[in-house]
């Protein structure tokens, strides 16, 4: 297995979001400008872009599951819907006042969650709003959607699970810490959540039993589950720390430690299938990782990039990997 | 790489709602200074902010790790600083403007306990206004605005012209017992020069006690300063009997009225108050610019005499306040000269604060593994109440000086430069709440060899 660079390209500005287009065909990216660029997949030349979109800055953004069509958000309150190839906003959404952080299309692509400050929306796939939450008692750091429609919000002390349709809330997680990362497994049984305290938090919410792993020196911002669910990859280290969900696991086992960065890690993905891991850290390095379900590492490939690794993006069909880094550059790899 | 660049400074803008943090803030981004500044507030100032960046943000606090008061820190200033770092056209420098209400402690800590913040941004300083016309009422109030006077590195007394001198003289005094580490300036309308708020390397120990070799503020063996104008010639000074058969004086010529050439002039009276006091009798010239002793013990009222060449105004830097010896200023003539302009320069203890600033100066060297223990000890009991601390220790068998800062329980210290022919000796200052000052003083002068 080794990574061999297929094309590089350039947007104006820290490359702070992205993904691949459902098609594989082209890669969108959202700049620290609010510029956006999606990228023909195969040659990384610019389809069409737009600077300054977003003013003062873009956030977040979240691809399609299965149409071409993707969202951005911004420090400018707005959420912007575009069709991938067509360069226009199909809907455009104000919402007046404060950063607008996160932004997910449900697993079945039907509804659109978005959070700002304290408060989360939901809108149907065209963008109408069909219910905004209460103040939560905190911003809301993280958003995921669980398989079966129920959104999941992270916050000082707590995970909130909401009914899409409804509203309502279905589950809440508590824990007193600043929940600054989240994943939850493909299942959508357990959450897992790094903390500012230097830790990760995880509930298996059939059980409701939570476990801390603590003892990380940086904050796991970054989390990765494999399309099984047995492997969780965590940062918060200039290691890759892995846990393995196998039997009574991970209470009480030793992580796998993956030795190869030599700086802190900024951002952890595992392929759409299969146990091949890919991450990047603060100095520019990725390294691609090839784990076994004995949680032994078997196999890596190790590149460089200009600058921090802002975002790892497996292609849909997991035979190219994008990287987006500090300096706006943007580099795609063939896997082979 | 990001560990390379230089750090941006940070400064935090504290203050009561109307003590005129907006307009400062206006001053600041409206001046020629070629910076990119990023204000990052969360309190919808009642005035618009004209120009640069601004952020509004709500203040989140919370514990890093549970129920420790020193790891509290500001979540809303590490997400927004975290994406602003990641811009390309970087900002040179933060202002984080806090609420009247806000605790000033958590903000600061962000700044050491968050390791991708302290990464890329330094503290330079916490600047709180102060609203001269409205303080004593609030400081009796709030333990916000106490707070907020103990954390300041520049304490910017605001709408001074509100209020009448002496006022200011008694509200700079217990500002002071309250903070002895701050600079007090005072401002009209927060016109206040910019670099008296910004760039201070307060928490930076290379730069702080560089800037400032002493981190106290002095205190004035003086009480009182009388401006007079003077034609040229001779002029008299006279003083009734009063609580003191002698008293020490120093003449400035050519004396501004303004606040800031007054302290400028106290700066250097201090110096030459140190010196030996030439004795002067009644009935004898003062010379200027020197530090004298006007013998005082006949009965009766005593006349001194003052020769000018030039029209000018004349600084009396005086031990005593004018009214404790009825001190007039008369011409050749005998016409009363007006005193233009008075200050008082010593604390006047009448009101009895929680919040004070201990200060221990003394000469000698200290066991290390003593200071250790009670520097543990003294923060473990007594971090929560201690806001700040600076200061510099003599370690036995070390040539260097130990400089040190803290917040709470946060601790930085390091060698600093040699000691060289100057004597050895310890300073340190403490701000707090209900700190008893006989036991810290007796604790660590039992580390003394």
């Amino acid at each position: 297995m080794a990574l061999q660079n297929n094309w590089n390209a350039s947007v104006n500005d820290y490359a702070i979001s992205g993904g691949w287009n459902c098609d594989g065909n082209s890669l969108v990216v959202s700049d620290a400008s609010g510029g956006i660029y999606v990228f023909n997949g195969k040659s990384g030349e610019v389809i069409w872009s737009q600077k300054q979109v977003h003013a003062v800055g873009g956030l977040s953004t979240a691809m399609h599951p299965f149409k071409n069509k993707f969202v951005t958000t911004g420090q400018d309150s707005r959420i912007l819907i575009w069709d991938t190839y067509e360069n226009n906003i199909i809907k455009e959404i104000n919402l007046g006042h404060g950063w607008v952080e996160n932004v997910e299309w449900s697993q079945d692509g039907k509804w659109l969650a978005a959070s700002c400050s304290r408060t989360v929306y939901i809108y149907n796939e065209t963008g109408d709003e069909v219910w905004r939450s209460d103040d939560h008692n905190s911003t809301v750091s993280q958003i995921a959607w669980a398989a079966n429609n129920e959104l999941a919000t992270a916050c000082y002390g707590k995970v909130t699970f909401f009914d899409a349709l409804s509203g309502k809330q279905t589950q809440t997680l508590e824990w007193k810490g600043s929940l600054i990362s989240m994943v939850l497994s493909p299942n959508g049984d357990i959450v897992a959540c790094g903390s500012q305290d230097n830790s990760v938090h995880f509930w298996r919410r059939s059980t409701g039993k939570d476990s801390m792993m603590s003892g990380y020196p940086f904050k796991p911002d970054s989390l990765s589950f494999d399309e099984t669910g047995t492997f969780l990859a965590t940062g918060g280290n200039v290691d890759v720390t892995v846990w393995s969900f196998q039997g009574k696991g991970p209470e009480g086992t030793t992580p796998l430690s993956l030795e190869q960065h030599a700086e802190p890690l900024t951002s952890l993905a595992f392929s759409n299938r299969g146990l091949n891991l890919a991450s990047g850290s603060r100095d520019g390095t990725v390294v691609l990782w090839g784990l076994r379900m004995d949680n032994k590492e078997s196999d890596l490939s190790e590149t460089r990039l200009t600058d921090s690794v802002s975002n790892l993006y497996w292609h849909p069909d997991d035979k190219a990997l994008a990287a987006l880094d500090g300096q706006g550059v943007i580099t795609v790899w063939h896997v082979t | 790489m990001q560990n390379t660049q230089k750090k941006v400074p940070v400064t935090i803008l504290t203050g009561f709602l109307g003590s005129g943090k907006t307009t400062l803030l206006n001053r600041i981004l409206s001046e020629k200074h070629g910076k990119r500044i990023a204000v990052i507030e969360n309190e919808y100032g009642e005035v618009g902010i004209d120009q640069g960046l601004v952020i509004d943000v709500e203040e989140e606090i919370f514990e890093m790790s549970n129920g420790c008061i020193c790891c509290t820190v500001r979540g809303d200033l590490i997400r927004v600083l975290s994406n602003l770092m990641k811009r390309r056209d970087k900002f040179d420098y933060v202002l984080v403007e806090t609420t009247g209400l806000a605790d000033p402690g958590p903000v600061a800590q962000t700044f050491f306990m968050d390791d991708e913040i302290s990464l890329e941004f330094k503290l330079d300083g916490i600047v709180t206004l102060v609203d001269a016309f409205h303080i004593n009422q609030q400081l009796g109030r709030s333990d916000e605005s106490t707070e907020q006077i103990a954390f300041a590195d520049v304490i910017v007394l605001n709408k001074i012209d509100l209020v009448n001198n002496e006022e200011l003289d008694v509200l700079e005094s217990r500002l002071r017992k309250m903070n002895k580490m701050a600079k007090i300036v005072r401002s009209e309308m927060a016109e206040t020069p910019i670099n008296t708020v910004l760039n201070l390397g307060a928490f930076n120990l290379d730069e702080a006690l560089v800037r400032r070799p002493t981190f106290l503020e002095p205190e004035y063996p003086f009480e009182w300063t009388g401006i007079y104008s003077m034609e040229p010639g001779q002029s008299e000074i006279t003083l009734a009997e009063g609580p003191d058969p002698s008293m020490s004086l120093v003449v400035v010529a050519d004396q501004g009225k303004e606040d800031q050439a007054l302290r400028n002039s106290a700066e250097r009276c201090v110096r030459l108050y140190s010196e030996d006091a030439k004795q002067i009798q009644p009935g004898e010239l003062i010379p200027q610019d020197s530090h004298v002793m006007l013998d005082l013990s006949s009965s009766g009222r005593k006349s001194f005499y003052l020769q000018t060449e030039n029209k000018i105004q004349v600084g009396l830097f005086a031990q005593h306040t004018a009214e404790e010896f009825d001190i007039q200023v008369l011409t050749k003539d005998k016409t009363t000269i007006p005193v233009e302009t008075e200050r008082t320069w010593v604390a006047q203890h009448e009101h009895d604060d929680e919040v004070g600033s201990i200060s221990i100066e003394i000469n000698g060297d200290v066991e290390e593994k003593k200071l250790e223990k009670w520097l543990s000890k003294l923060l473990a009991e007594k971090g929560i109440d201690i806001f700040r601390m600076k200061g510099f220790i003599s370690i036995s068998g070390e040539p260097n000086r130990f400089i040190f800062q803290g917040v709470h329980m946060l601790f930085d210290g390091k060698p600093d430069r040699p000691w060289g022919n100057s004597p050895r000796r310890n300073q340190l200052v403490f701000i707090g709440r209900n700190l008893d000052e006989q036991d810290i003083r007796q604790s660590f002068e039992a580390c003394l060899i």
